[in-house]
């Protein structure tokens, strides 16, 4: 063992001189780093609903691992904490309201003038996801996948595909997506009776409910030059199964006073509350565009989506990003989103007392007409194996209360009084 | 060059990607035509069949003959250009054939640098002995491509069956990666046993993963120590080696393989960043 026995760096130089005499060169340089066998994308998130509303702590964990060749495994996990009051769809009054909590344990009191929040919402979720992206052929990747989540009274269990196929010097790609999901719902206390009045023992509830969602996507993307690319996607959403909301109710006013009505005798609350109904199917469309350009170094894009469904909620959404690059590897994002949405047909701010009931009603404010804008910025920067980045939101939401719905008493309370709320987020992706 | 050659450029146009595509293939093409021990009527077939005649070499030749030289030198003649003729006793197909150790004897009558003739611009091989540049040869053919497209671009992978050069980044994507993700066969094959990310530089693979002899539970890898006409007991499966050039990381790749039991050893006295699987 001679060779070992030599000054191995001799041997080393040796070799460098001998190949540089050989290629007739200096020698350069040679950089390279192992990449670990998993990446990983980690996220912790805090949402913040304004006058201590909903508020979210969330974990994220993301981890990609080329298990072979161009086959990628992509493990997911999300726990999220929420706690808060949420609007629970009731109207303020002039006097003291009384409200049963979802169990039908307990129950808490609203003051004149105030706006209806049920205190008791807490819940924690967990999602997991797995996928599995691999060619099917040269220019055809296949991405499967598996869904689930669980918290409370919620549990989701989905399956999903997605297959992309290049063409046109891989200048244009074709994608077509499937989804199935099941859902069951357990809500505290039983799935109310639709539209049954809310009672201070926590009567008026059936059993578990469930509902089943089946999502297909379109799409296509093309690269339009060496700056820039649009995408078009079609989407087709259809739910069919219990979409109440177990937890929300309406106010049955006065048409004249706008005041609150009595409960029935027995009843064991003051005024009268119904749960709300919402039909059990669901058919949404949307057609979406996004325009991604390449400005000097610097990345815009702007997008839009129109979403209609057959309960006649429309929506626009207008997003943009810029993504301003340093030369350090930095880099600042603002993004500006406008959001706009028409009331579902059956949104009702109030019931009226003597008029008919309707087949469905909901005060939920998601169902309303209403305006929301986000501001927000990030900020990254480039680590030894990865990146880390921050990001502050600001969200403003405006709505409106259902025509007609302003009478009496009620028209000098907000009865669709919005929300603002933060996102601040940290990331730090690492493994790379 | 007998595998797969393959070049990745980014951050220029079609036209120019195709004239450097074209550079790159013609040079490919050359050194294959001129050094392929394969090619009746090139260099080396002439030196081949000079049966004791001298035979003057151009000035190319001439280097490559000067490095194997040394490469002989430096691995005590454990590397070799001559002991290709022991091929005929050795056939790496798997099996538990082993050739008989009287046919390798005699065929190592045939090996061995010191029975060369080498002094430029001439060199004479004893009757029955073969050069072979198949060693050095794809590792010199990466090395000489880029060099003549080095400074067109600023984006280029070339990777000539396994051994590949990098002259800058991938253009930057959207998931920020830093370099070429370069991914080393596992021992079972077609999963990637390491991933590395290249940015400028060589990687160069020396390995048996697919040719060797298996016979009592020993396994005989691919690479011969020309001085016994025997594979290297205890030699790594694989050995990956970075260094600015292609023919440095090939060379200290198969220097190592030649050590046995004391490649990782070796690369480690070089300070080589490398990485083996056993």
């Amino acid at each position: 063992m001679q060779l070992k026995k030599k000054a191995s760096t001799s041997i080393g130089a040796s070799l460098a001189a001998a190949t540089a005499g050989l290629l007739g060169q200096s020698p350069g340089r040679a950089i390279a780093q192992e990449l670990a066998p998993w990446e990983y994308d980690t996220a912790i998130l805090y949402y913040s609903e304004s006058d201590s509303r909903v508020q979210d702590f969330s974990l994220n964990l993301n981890a990609r691992k080329e298990v072979r060749e161009e086959r990628f495994l992509n493990l997911k996990l999300a726990i999220d904490t929420l706690t808060g009051a949420s609007p629970s769809g009731a109207v303020p009054a002039s006097s003291v309201q009384t409200f049963t909590t979802p169990s039908g344990g307990s129950s808490f009191n609203i003051a004149p003038g105030q706006q209806v929040l049920d205190p008791s919402f807490l819940d924690t979720r967990t999602a997991i996801n797995a996928n599995y992206e691999f060619p099917l052929a040269r220019l055809t990747l296949l991405n499967v996948g598996i869904s689930t989540s669980d918290e409370y009274d919620y549990t989701h269990t989905g399956v999903n595909m997605k297959l992309a196929h290049d063409f046109n010097d891989r200048n244009t790609t074709l994608s077509f997506g499937l989804a199935f999901a099941n859902d069951s719902i357990d809500p505290v206390g039983g799935a109310p009776i639709g539209l049954a009045p809310m009672t201070a023992v926590g009567g008026n509830k059936l059993g578990d409910q469930s509902k089943d969602v089946t999502d297909i996507l379109l799409g296509v993307t093309q690269v339009l030059n060496r700056h820039s690319l649009v995408q078009f996607n079609v989407s087709l959403s259809t739910a069919d199964g219990y979409q109440t909301d177990p937890y929300k109710i309406l106010s049955v006013v006065d048409p004249v006073t706008g005041d609150p009505v009595s409960a029935p005798p027995l009843n064991g609350l003051p005024f009268l509350y119904l749960y709300e109904q919402r039909p059990a199917t669901r058919d949404k469309q949307s057609i979406y565009g996004l325009y991604k350009r390449d400005i000097g170094g610097d990345v815009f894009d702007i997008s839009y989506r129109y979403m209609t469904d057959d309960w006649d909620v429309d929506s626009h959404t207008i997003d943009m990003h810029y993504r301003w690059n340093f030369a350090s590897g930095s880099y600042l994002q603002p993004h500006l989103r406008f959001y706009s949405q028409t009331a579902a047909g059956f949104y009702h701010t109030v019931l009226f007392d003597g008029a008919p009931l309707p087949d469905f009603a909901s005060a939920d404010y998601r169902l309303s007409e209403f305006d929301g804008i986000t501001l927000g910025i990030k900020f990254g920067r480039p680590t030894e194996r990865g990146e880390m980045s921050g990001r502050l939101e600001f969200y403003q939401q405006t709505g409106s209360a259902s025509p007609g719905s302003q009478v009496g008493s009620l028209q000098s309370f907000d009865l669709n009084p919005g929300l603002e709320a933060i996102v601040a987020q940290f990331s730090y992706k690492f493994g790379r | 060059m007998a595998s797969p050659c393959e070049l990745h450029l980014g951050g220029i146009g079609r036209r120019k990607a195709e004239g450097i595509l074209e550079t790159v293939h013609a040079e490919a093409m050359r050194i294959e035509t001129k050094f392929s021990r394969y090619r009746e009527g090139n260099i080396v077939d002439r030196i081949n069949r000079a049966d004791g005649y001298y035979i003057a070499v151009d000035d190319e030749t001439a280097r490559l003959l000067d490095y194997a030289a040394e490469l002989w030198s430096l691995s005590d003649g454990r590397f070799d250009i001559t002991s290709g003729v022991l091929r005929r006793a050795w056939t790496f197909d798997g099996s538990d054939k082993l050739p008989d150790p009287d046919q390798v004897e005699r065929l190592l009558a045939h090996v061995g640098w010191q029975r060369v003739d080498w002094e430029r611009p001439t060199l004479a091989l004893q009757p029955g002995m073969e050069i072979d540049f198949g060693g050095i040869g794809k590792e010199y053919a990466v090395d000489r491509a880029a060099e003549l497209v080095r400074g067109d671009v600023e984006s280029c992978l070339i990777n000539f069956g396994g051994d590949l050069l990098a002259l800058g980044p991938p253009p930057a994507g959207d998931d920020g990666s830093a370099g070429w993700t370069v991914g080393i066969e596992s021992l079972a094959g077609g999963t990637a046993a390491k991933r590395i990310a290249l940015t400028e530089g060589a990687l160069a693979t020396s390995g048996d993963a697919h040719r060797f002899l298996l016979r009592g539970g020993h396994r005989y890898g691919h690479i011969l120590d020309a001085r016994t006409g025997w594979p290297v007991d205890n030699a790594p499966r694989s050995v990956t080696v970075l260094a600015s050039t292609c023919t440095e990381a090939g060379m200290l790749a198969t220097l190592a393989m030649l050590m046995g039991a004391e490649a990782e050893a070796f690369l480690e006295g070089q300070g080589a960043r490398f990485w083996c699987l056993r």
